[in-house]
């Protein structure tokens, strides 16, 4: 290291060096910061305190005994709440059905995603009314929708009625009622709300690979599927990572339809992580132990997040 | 230091010092203390909070109030029930909040052991009321279930008892059948119905607290008492009665009582609805459902099921049927349906006490409640006023009602009071997991039973 690029510290002169005003690069910077500061610092205690003191204070609920209510007693009981969740057979089952959950709802909405954005891109007759049709159900609210897929998956629901008017009676089923058909069942009308969001962010990607590229492959005598399959389904990687990356932390999230549709069973047969939060927070008032599988649900998320980030940066190194 | 080492550093003191005031009032509002100032006992404007009774029926109440304590506005905001817990904790903490707010026994939303702490003691207020003597004027339940270590948390407005089926009469008339008395006649009429193309009997069995219902009335046929008693630890649910019990609960599953699905469907809405539109002709449904016997609520309900232009049946209340052949029917259980409590942070607790303790102790109040046909009032010896009241068929309806309310009022034995929210789930989990063939009986009350343990 040559002496030139030393710094003396501020208020300690190096022996034989005069003190001397800092050099003219390293003001400029606490400028910076310092005029910067004020104007992000709005933001900065409403991102810090909404945000991580709300994330901070789950963490120290998870070491209490608690009720919920401000007024009410709680204890410390440390770590007990992380100990109890590790042992909870519901909790572990619920990371399973989340898993489950996102390679299946994933997958399938990727599938059927890319394939109507390939569609769409082939000039389709009345393609803008498709696209409206594949998107609608993303914009609207689960909590709309429950209702309406209680009642279709109802025992004398809609799809058992078109089951046995199309001769195929003998698999009508009370869908809503069964551990076996329950989660398929959630996943179906996950799939069909979500794949609108697929079919968009794949459209978009498509949109921008360069026609001459495909002119390129069609040059080379490669089939419609070989184009898809070899040069459209690479150059879509980025997109498909980002799907996945959101797929992760909305399953991880996921509450609103196995809640609104199941009530999370039968016999937890759709439990998840959100739903199990909710039944031991709100009905059994365990606010700590709640807490402590929030603290739980945060730590995969993160990690599903940031192994998807490096498995996207490998890919563009 | 320079002004930009300065700045920046001011900066940060800045923002610690905001997380540090917001960490203050975030974990702030402790203590629970009673307002310094209880106000006029005669005059004020009080909040009432609460998911039950329904805002016609609240205001009919509070106009009742009025003709009495005309200086005393009294505004009900409806709550749903869902979300009350998470409404009510921080509206409690400060003055802003509910004067008057609904409490429950027990363990369901708005439980007493949750919000006692927010609540001042009404044992003065209802011993000036009633006398010494009171606990002997009101009904038990409401009583008990609504006090935490001798505090009365909150005075029991009425209490609603379960343990009933209610049936569709006319359906039963135009096939010609009667009630069933025993499981082989429940059995047969439910044969009957389905082959006639009429539904039977409806549970939204996804519900399991209307589980719990069903599984009670089946413990009180075989053995009055033992389900109160094993929830309190005084006998185990490993009990050859509890075996049985859950051994008529799953055979109501594979003998038809049950519809198909039933676990899929919640009692609120798909059931009330499917019974509302005439689909069914049986369900199990508490004193609550006698006011749906007046035409106008009917009419309300059967509109809300979905029907279009709707034409008032015959529902009459029938005892549960003695599914275990032992002759114990007619053992309902309940609780009280809500109470009253007085917020310890309200400024105006005297008028919110005086409304609190009309409404539960006064035959006034008492009397308007009966007349909702809501709620089994908490004073004994008050009836609501039959002749007043325009049923859908009196002739059919009025001698059952009669019955089944003094039936209801003398019950003694609690529905959830005694059940802790932890064995509320382990319910959940015993009764679906039995009905679906996901557990034996035995898996279930084990279960049951090491909840209860690990109170002890």
């Amino acid at each position: 290291m040559s002496t030139a690029t030393v710094e003396p510290r501020a208020g300690t002169p190096a022996p034989g060096v005069p003190n001397r005003a800092p050099s003219p690069r390293r003001p400029r910077k606490k400028i910076f910061l310092g005029a910067g500061m004020i104007w992000i610092l709005p933001a900065l205690v409403l991102v810090i305190g909404m945000i991580y003191f709300a994330i901070g204070y789950t963490g120290y609920v998870s070491t209490l005994d608690w009720n919920g209510f401000i007024l009410s007693p709680s204890e410390s009981v440390g770590a007990d709440n992380f100990t109890q969740m590790f042992q909870d057979d519901v909790f572990w089952l619920a990371i399973w059905h989340t898993v489950v959950f996102f390679v299946v709802t994933f997958a399938v909405q990727t599938t059927i995603g890319f394939t109507f954005a390939a569609l769409m891109h082939s000039k389709l007759k009345l393609a803008p009314v498709y696209k409206v049709i594949i998107f609608v159900p993303t914009v609207l609210a689960p909590a709309t929708m429950a209702p309406v897929f209680r009642s279709i998956f109802d025992v004398d629901g809609q799809f058992n009625w078109v089951l046995r008017h199309v001769g195929l009676g003998d698999l009508a089923h009370p869908w809503l009622a069964d551990s076996a058909t329950a989660m398929p069942v959630v996943m179906a009308i996950t799939i069909w709300q979500w794949t609108g969001l697929t079919f968009i962010l794949f459209y978009a990607a498509m949109a921008q690979i360069e026609p001459e590229v495909l002119e390129a492959a069609r040059i080379d005598g490669a089939s419609n599927l070989r184009t898809l399959v070899s040069i459209i389904w690479p150059m879509c990687k980025g997109t498909t990572i980002a799907l996945a990356t959101l797929g992760i932390i909305g399953a991880l999230k996921t509450f609103d339809v196995p809640y609104l549709v199941t009530k999370a069973g039968p016999n937890h047969a759709t439990e998840f992580l959100g739903t199990y939060i909710y039944q031991t927070m709100v009905a059994e008032k365990h606010f700590g132990y709640a807490a402590a599988i929030s603290i739980a649900l945060l730590v995969l998320a993160i990690g599903g997040g940031v192994l998807m980030n490096l498995r996207r940066r490998s890919d563009e190194s | 230091m320079s002004k930009q080492t300065f700045g920046w550093r001011r900066s940060s003191a800045i923002v610690v010092a905001g997380l540090a005031a917001l960490s203050l009032v975030a974990c702030s509002g402790g203590g629970g203390g009673s307002s310094a100032d209880a106000g006029s006992a005669s005059e004020g404007s009080i909040t009432w909070w609460g998911w039950t009774p329904d805002k016609p029926l609240a205001d009919k109440l509070i106009a009742s109030f009025n003709e009495e304590y005309p200086d005393i506005e009294v505004e009900f905001v409806s709550k749903p029930i869902d979300t009350y817990d998470s409404v009510l904790g921080p509206a409690i903490t400060s003055s802003d909040g509910p004067d008057v707010f609904n409490v429950a026994p027990g363990s369901a939303n708005g439980g007493v052991n949750t919000f006692q702490a927010g609540a001042i003691d009404l044992a003065p207020a209802v011993e000036e009321a009633l006398g010494s003597g009171w606990k002997d004027k009101l009904a038990a339940s409401g009583v008990d279930g609504l006090s935490v270590d001798g505090k009365v948390v909150g005075l029991s407005a009425g209490a609603v008892y379960s343990g009933s089926v209610w049936i569709n009469k006319d359906i039963f008339d135009k096939n010609g059948l009667t009630p069933p008395t025993t499981y082989d006649e429940w059995v047969q009429v439910c044969q009957t119905l389905e082959a006639a193309g009429q539904g039977c009997f409806v549970q939204g069995a996804g519900q399991w607290a209307f589980d719990m219902d069903t599984f009670e009335a089946i413990m009180q046929n075989i053995e009055p008492g033992a389900y109160a008693k094993a929830s309190r630890g005084e006998m185990d649910y490993t009990d050859p009665a509890f075996e049985k019990g859950m051994d008529i609960w799953k055979s109501m599953f594979d003998d038809g009582i049950m519809q198909e699905g039933a676990i899929g469907l919640q009692q609120y809405p798909d059931a009330n609805n499917a019974f509302m539109s005439q689909k069914y002709a049986m369900v199990m449904m508490g004193s609550w459902y006698t006011q749906y016997t007046v035409r106008d609520s009917m009419v309300a309900a059967m509109e809300a099921a979905g029907v279009a232009n709707p034409e008032p049946f015959t529902m009459i209340p029938i005892q549960f049927p003695d599914v275990a052949g032992t002759g114990n029917t007619g053992e309902m259980f309940g609780d009280a349906d809500y109470g009253l409590a007085v917020s310890a942070k309200s400024d105006q607790q005297a008028a919110a006490t005086t409304f609190a303790t009309w409404l539960t102790t006064s035959e006034a109040g008492q009397g308007a409640v009966a007349d909702t046909l809501n709620d089994i009032p908490s004073l004994n010896g008050v009836q609501p006023e039959w002749d007043g009241i325009d049923l859908v068929n009196p002739d059919a309806q009025l001698d059952a009602l009669k019955e089944y309310t003094d039936i209801a009022g003398s019950a003694t034995e609690p529905r959830f009071a005694s059940v802790s929210a932890d064995l509320n789930t382990a319910f959940r989990d015993a009764l679906i997991g039995v009905a679906t063939g996901d557990q034996t009986a035995k898996q279930a009350l084990e279960a049951l039973q090491a909840v209860v343990d690990k109170q002890k």
